[in-house]
Formats: structure tokens, sequence, C-alpha cells
């Protein structure tokens, strides 16, 4: 019995639960890249909404999209699908007001 | 019945005959009905032909004109009529032509020509692109369709990667996991302590497992930190800057299991990077890291000690043993009893009390391949893991002799004098505005009662406090004077 407990080096009774680490006091330890995109993703559909701008409604999607890949699992989705619908929305807007096409900056 | 029939189409020549006779009268008239249309039609030109000789010639450009007012004035009708005339007086065309090629030029004093060149230069208007029915003038549209596709297709590729990788390295490691500790895989949200024996999915690129239960150590917490392949934009700046995958490995230890060291090997720029970044090794290993070679490690991994005898007691055979074989994919081993992560940037000056610390063992290893890991590999990492189970209980048993124990208490004596002496301003100004919200919070309560007598009374009691707190003041001042003295 002693061998074995020995050579176990498990315990049972000191088992202690896991605590996620607290990231207030430690803000270094987030990534604050799905928080800046979203942000900059309602920034630009805002601007290609109101000032009719098609390529802000395209960066726009991109950067709602680069949110959601970035995003955490503990994130809130309900956020993620606004910000998602507030791009698309944006870009079909666009595209109602004046359905010609994109022109390239060149 | 036969005579309605036979009726009716004459009746409708009838009626269509005038409209056109009138028109292209004076083609075959040679200028008897001028007359009867002189009120209507070419009442403009009436001072223009009144000589019975230019009558002939006045046919044309009266002929030019109604047809050519029509165009003036309404442009679909003109044309209508034009074509209707043209179907069924092609002759008259033809005789026209003749006639016009007998044009004086004075004839058209007075008549401008609104549009002259109207044959030399013939603007084609670009139909918008909109309107056109084709897909190509929308490129710029597909592009962005297409690039969006792109993103979508590598966020699943990606995802599946990291997925794979991470199940790979917990199916290797499982056993070594759960033969050495009581609880493997918890989230920390279930009622019991029961092992989830799944990795806690934090990220698409990053995987959590706690294990607990076990002599010697409170918890170990392993962090698989992937690459972001979920993310087409990491991807592509990975292709300018390499990076690779790293599993984190953090044992959190009981205050016996552990005796008072700070102690860091690693590559060198991960050694000069953390004495930089984390609180403990810049407060407690202040020279340069040095180079392992003495203890034979190889030359690109250093070291950063609180004091030789540590690293003799860390250095031992199999250590070093570990240390050579896998040096390629160990970026830092840190040990420390003072914890307390990476240095905080206070706004407001320095933190008031020194931050919490906790002993812990800290393994970060890259996993070779850079990048372009299958998942077989993840099998290469577990002499890495075996190497933790080592140090772990190594650590348990490494004692400090009485000298180095002296040595390790002062150093902690003095960082500690050192955070106080730099933050007393600081604790006195809080302690001052602490008194100040205390005696303002006191005049408010006074102020807020309506009895007046018992606000005299708080009034008083205040003032008697007030000057029992000089007269302390000053016995102390008088005391120290005659200590002084």
């Amino acid at each position: 019995m002693t061998a074995n407990n020995m050579a176990d080096p498990r315990r049972p009774s000191k088992i202690f639960r896991y605590k996620p680490p607290n990231t207030e006091t430690n803000p270094t330890l987030e990534d604050p890249t799905p928080d800046y995109m979203n942000l900059l993703g309602m920034v630009f559909s805002m601007c290609g909404l109101m000032l009719k701008l098609k390529w802000c409604a395209w960066i726009a999607v991109y950067c709602s999209f680069i949110s959601f890949a970035n995003s955490r699992s503990s994130e809130d989705t309900k956020q993620m699908m606004s910000s998602f619908m507030l791009s698309i929305s944006a870009v079909v807007m666009s595209y109602l007001q004046n359905p010609q096409p994109m022109s390239p900056p060149w | 019945m036969r005579h309605v029939v036979f009726l009716l189409p004459a009746l409708l020549l009838l009626l269509a005959l005038p409209d056109t006779r009138g028109r292209y009268n004076d083609d075959f008239d040679d200028g008897e009905d001028i007359a009867e249309f002189d009120d209507n039609d070419f009442a403009e030109f009436e001072d223009v032909s009144e000589d019975p000789a230019v009558d002939v010639e006045k046919e044309p450009p009266p002929r030019a004109a109604p047809s050519s007012t029509p165009i003036e004035d309404d442009e679909d009708e003109a044309t209508v009529e034009n074509e209707d005339g043209q179907d069924e007086f092609e002759d008259a065309d033809a005789q026209d032509q003749d006639m016009y090629s007998k044009y004086d030029n004075e004839e058209f004093e007075g008549y401008e020509k609104t549009n002259p060149s109207f044959k030399d230069t013939l603007i084609y208007r670009e139909v918008p692109a909109h309107l056109q029915n084709s897909w190509e003038s929308y490129y710029m549209e597909i592009l962005m369709v297409t690039g969006l596709l792109a993103y979508i297709m590598n966020y699943i590729i990606g995802k599946n990667k990291n997925s794979r990788l991470a199940q790979a390295w917990f199916n290797s490691h499982r056993e070594l996991l759960e033969s050495n500790f009581a609880l493997v895989g918890d989230d920390g949200t279930s009622k019991e302590a029961t092992s989830t024996g799944k990795l806690n999915q934090e990220n698409e690129h990053i995987y959590n497992l706690w294990c607990s239960g076990r002599v010697c150590c409170e918890g170990m917490l392993i962090q698989l930190k992937f690459l972001k392949r979920q993310d087409l934009l990491n991807v592509l700046a990975r292709m300018m800057r390499p990076a690779c995958d790293q599993v984190q490995v953090k044992v959190t230890l009981n205050d016996e299991d552990m005796d008072t060291f700070v102690f860091a090997v690693g590559s060198r720029k991960a050694m000069a990077r953390l004495q930089k970044e984390m609180q403990d090794l810049c407060e407690f290993c202040g020279d340069k890291p040095k180079s392992g070679a003495k203890y034979g490690i190889p030359e690109s991994l250093a070291i950063l000690s609180e004091m030789g005898e540590v690293t003799d007691g860390v250095m031992d055979n199999k250590m070093v043993h570990y240390l050579t074989s896998h040096a390629d994919k160990i970026e830092s081993i840190h040990f420390s009893d003072q914890f307390s992560g990476p240095k905080v940037m206070q706004e407001e000056g320095q933190p008031l009390k020194l931050p919490e610390t906790k002993k812990t063992l800290l393994f970060t290893f890259n996993v070779p391949g850079m990048g372009n890991t299958s998942p077989k590999d993840m099998d290469i990492l577990l002499p890495l893991m075996n190497m933790v189970i080592y140090s772990i209980d190594k650590v348990k048993k490494l004692r400090l002799n009485r000298e180095g124990k002296q040595k390790a208490d002062r150093n902690r004596a003095r960082v500690e004098e050192n955070f106080l002496k730099q933050t007393h301003t600081q604790r006195q100004e809080a302690a001052q505005t602490r008194r100040e919200e205390k005696k303002r919070a006191e005049k408010e309560r006074i102020m807020n009662e309506e009895d007046p007598d018992r606000q005299r009374r708080l009034e008083e009691a205040a003032q008697r406090r007030e000057q029992k707190k000089l007269e302390k003041k000053q016995m102390k001042m008088k005391q120290i004077k005659v200590k002084a003295m």
C-alpha cells in the first residue's frame, strides 16, 4: 500500500479547482484585436451608410469577419452578430442608393 | 352587306388622302396651292417669297421648313411623321434631292442653323455601367466577394488544423498527465471536481488544460497557444515574420513546496525580454544573462539567477541532459517564489502595495516546425512534459543552505524597502486625502442634522476630538526633540 502511495504522485485530496485568470488586473494578457476590429467595423459601416461610400461598407464587412475569427469563446455572440448585420446592411444600402459598380481608386 | 364591305376601305382612303395630299401637295402642284397654305404653315416665310419667280425655288425651303420646325419643336412626332411620309412617298424624296442640289445659299438667310456641326461631332453617351447587362463592370465587387470567400475558407481550414493539433497533443500526453494528476481537465464551472478529460477551448487558437491533485504542487495550467491559422490576415503576416506554436505550462506551488529563490534559463532573446518584462526577474536577477556553457548546456541558452548556489542546485545532470537535448524547443524556464506576472504599468504613479506573489514554475516551449506543424509532431513534446514533472519534484527537494537562505531573505527585504520608499509620498498623500474625506463626511452629517441641539453637540464633539489630536502631535514632537537632545 505504502509503496503504491509513494510511487503514485496523485493526491485526490489535494485537488484545487480551476480559476480563470483575472484579466482586469492584468490587461496585457488579453488580446485586444477582436474589440478593436469590432469598433473599426462599426465606424466604417456608419461611414459607409452616412457618406454613401461603398468601399467603407466593404471594409466594414471585412472588419467584422476578422473580429469574429479572433473572438474568444466566452464573448457574446449577440455583439458579433450585431456588428455583422450592421456591416452587411451598410453594403446593401450603399448599393440600393447607387447601383453603380465600385470604381477602383487608380 | 357587300356594299358596306366595299364602302369601308373607300371611306378610309378618302379620310386618309387629304392628310397626305395636304403635306406633299406642293411637290405635285407647281405652286398653285401655296396660296392656300399661306396662313398656317408658310406664314413666317411670307416676306421671303412674294415674287412668283421665286416660288419654284421657294418650294424646297418651305418644304424643308415644315419638316424642320416639327423637328425643332417636337422630335418624336417629327420622326414619326417623317417615317410615315418616307414609306409612302419615296418618289417624293428622290424629287426633293434633285431640287436641293439647286440650292442657293442666300435662300437660307435668316434661317439660323441650330445644329451646324451635328453630323461632325456625334457624341456617343456611355450607358451607365449598372444599366449594362454585363457582370464585367462589377469586377471590384466580385473581387471583394472572392476575398470574403477566401477568408471563410481559410477560417474553416485553420480552425480545423488547430483543433487537430490540440487533440493530437492531448492524446499523446494524456497518459502521462493522468498518471500524475488526480484531476485532468477542469473548466471551473461544474459543481463537482471531476475530470472532464478534454481540453478547454478558449479561442480558435488557444486551448487550456487544468491539472490538479498531486504532491508537491497546487495545480498545473497548460496553455496550447497556437498560431492564428483561422485569421487570413495573420497568415499573411506570418509569411513576412515567421512564428511558431507555443506550449505554456504554469505550475503553481504551495508555500511548503518551494524554497525562496528566483531562477530562469532559456534562449538569449527570451531571457533579455523576460528580464525587462517580468517584475521578479527585474528585481532579483539584476545581472545580465550568463552563458550556460559552464554547466554544459548549449551556447544558445542563457541563465538568469538570484545567486550562484541556486544555479548549481537546479543544474543537475538530468536537467542539463534535458536542456541539451531539447535546446531548440525551449523558449524559457522560470522558477520563482516571488512571481507576480509582468510589470504592470501604473498610470497614476506606482501601486500603493506590493503585487501579490505566488510560487510558480513557468515553462514555455516552442513547437518545432515554425508553423508548419503536423499532428504527428506533437509526440516530440512528450519528453518536455517529463522534464516539467521532474522539475516539480526537484524544486520540492531543493533547499538552500543557511548562507543562501540569509542572502535570499536579505534580497527580499531590500526589495520591499525600496518599494515602500518609492511609495512613501504616495501613501502619505493617500492617508491625507482619507483624513480629509472623513472630516468632510462628519461635517456633512452635522449639517444634515435638523435638530439644532444635536447639531451643536456634534460640533462640540468634533472640536474636542481635533483638539485632542493636536495635543497628541505636540506631545510627540516634544518627545522627539527630547530624544534628539
